[in-house]
């Protein structure tokens, strides 16, 4: 645990006191994980066995159809579920169940509404043991950090969807995680906010530096956002391809190059339909 | 202040509509007591109601029995509210408890308060004893039912988010899982108030000697039926007095918006 940072007060900066930045980034080893569900006396492989690294630091995105098994993955990675076969490590520690070194935003924020968006930043900040005052303020910060300046005590049930899933990334990066997963987190705002939250999640994470698993099944999105790209077949889901890519950020879809715009095809036909 | 549109259509619904429909009751109940279809001994008309009240107000009863069986009803609900929030957390928390008690409750929800008058009076005799079993009994039942529920419900979805963000498992209780289960707590503490004073009635048969249903019992061994009316009058109106309290004060405890 970091002890209590001394910091120049008054000072203006979007970077929080983070001075483990270097070493707060989480290594993840999947090794041959299987997943399968049994009901009764059915069995359903929800994932086929899975072999993949995330290298601390960067920014993964996994991409495919819906029932492919990419939630599992993450959730078996997020300890809410566990494999039948293989082993998840995170920084060489098996995975036993959640864990604040390793933070989740979901598709459907999970905001508790019975606290205000402060509330909310405090609850990840609480763990730290932090005097009154400073949990107040490092709340603050972490909510002007994503934007949301002037609405920390509104409810959940009075904020926009993008602001919600806003509150949960200052939330979330507060605990000072030091792998993130992020499971569809945009997949319910609109078009134009997708592309803001965009600007804000590459901005929050360049500050953080977390390790970054990202499910999506919009190709934009992770061509956009990622350092990597997996593309996962259908269920039972395998990963079939890797796309590595390098072009400098901040990316717009809108202005993809050539390269770009042959790793979005090639990944759109992968993951077509057989029958169309 | 001017009355803008909306403040005059609201002023209407909270205060004229119930206007209308008592007077619309009062109304066929007086012609109803003047047309001498009915007698006027087994059907009073509003008007005796109203001396009967005054009658029991002037021989100074009717304080001391609104007194103690509100009284009765709010010792009644608070002892049965809290255990039935206590074992409603541990029932829907806890998969041993579950499956110890569940059968057990179910097979006490349909027992009435009444049928439970000779068992009262058996364990507690005639005194306070028995009407606090009673009553505390029947709030009990529906606030542990409504909290087993609301404990039994919390979104999957909190308890991950509560962990992956290291709260201990005392923080997640206190801070995630009882505020999720509110509304139902609430709502099951709001029916609790409503059924306190339901069965307080049927606690005032274990031998009272004052509260409001033992003035019904008087009334009935005088054939007082104006007394009746007046008194079943009351109850009403304090049920209704009591639920608008409580529903305001639900409303400020669980104040967040439902996902």
């Amino acid at each position: 645990m970091t002890g209590p940072t001394v910091q120049t007060p008054n000072v203006a900066c979007l970077r929080p006191p983070a001075p483990a930045a270097a070493l707060s980034r989480g290594h993840v080893a999947i090794q041959d994980v299987e997943i399968i569900f049994r009901n009764g006396r059915n069995e359903t492989q929800a994932l086929a066995p899975v072999t993949l690294d995330l290298e601390p630091g960067t920014f993964t995105a996994l991409i495919g159809p819906s029932g492919c098994g990419k939630s599992t993955l993450m959730n078996a990675i997020a300890g809410f579920v566990f494999p039948s076969a293989g082993r998840i490590d995170v920084n060489g520690v098996p995975v036993k169940g959640p864990d604040p070194e390793v933070g989740v935003i979901f598709q459907q924020y999970a905001l508790f509404p019975w606290f205000t968006a402060l509330g909310n930043v405090k609850f990840a900040l609480k763990r730290f043991g932090l005097a009154r005052d400073e949990l107040e303020r490092r709340a603050r910060e972490a909510l002007a950090e994503t934007g949301l300046a002037g609405q920390e005590m509104k409810y959940p049930g009075q904020l926009s969807g993008g602001m919600k899933q806003r509150v949960a990334i200052a939330r979330t990066f507060s605990g000072a995680p030091k792998v993130l997963l992020m499971d569809e987190p945009f997949g319910a705002l609109d078009a134009q906010t997708r592309i803001s939250m965009h600007t804000l999640l590459m901005r929050v994470w360049q500050a953080h530096r977390a390790t970054v698993l990202f499910i999506t099944h919009d190709v934009d999105e992770a061509l956009v956002l990622a350092d990597r790209v997996y593309v996962m077949s259908r269920a039972p889901g395998r990963i079939i391809k890797t796309f590595d890519i390098t072009h400098t950020r901040p990316r717009s879809a809108a202005d993809f190059d050539m390269e770009q715009m042959r790793m979005r095809s090639d990944i759109h036909r992968l993951l077509r339909p057989p029958d169309e | 202040m001017a009355l803008s549109g909306h403040n005059i259509s609201e002023f209407v619904l909270t205060v004229f509509r119930p206007l209308v429909s008592f007077t619309i009751v009062l109304a066929i109940w007086s012609a109803a007591a003047l047309s001498g279809v009915v007698s006027e001994t087994l059907f009073p008309p509003p008007w005796t109601v109203w001396s009967a009240a005054v009658e029991m107000w002037n021989a100074g009863t009717l304080t001391p029995d609104i007194r103690i069986s509100v009284e009765r009803a709010v010792i009644g609900f608070a002892i049965g509210a809290s255990l039935g929030v206590l074992l409603g957390v541990v029932t829907g928390r806890t998969q041993f408890f579950r499956t110890l008690l569940n059968p057990f409750l179910t097979l006490l929800r349909p027992i009435p308060a009444i049928a439970l008058v000779p068992v009262a009076i058996v364990w507690f005799g005639i005194g306070e004893g028995s009407k606090y079993f009673v009553i505390s009994y029947t709030v009990f039942l529906a606030v542990w039912f409504n909290t087993h529920h609301g404990m039994d419900f919390v979104p999957e979805i909190y308890i991950r988010a509560s962990r992956s963000l290291g709260a201990s498992r005392l923080r997640e209780f206190l801070t995630v899982v009882v505020p999720a289960a509110a509304p139902h707590i609430v709502s099951g503490l709001r029916l609790g108030v409503a059924l306190a004073l339901l069965s307080l009635v049927a606690a005032e048969l274990t031998g009272a000697s004052s509260g409001i249903g033992y003035r019904l019992q008087e009334a009935r061994q005088y054939i007082r039926t104006d007394r009746m009316f007046a008194l079943l009058v009351l109850l009403g109106i304090i049920g209704a007095l009591v639920d608008l309290a409580v529903h305001r004060i639900s409303r400020a405890l669980v104040h967040w918006e439902q996902a």
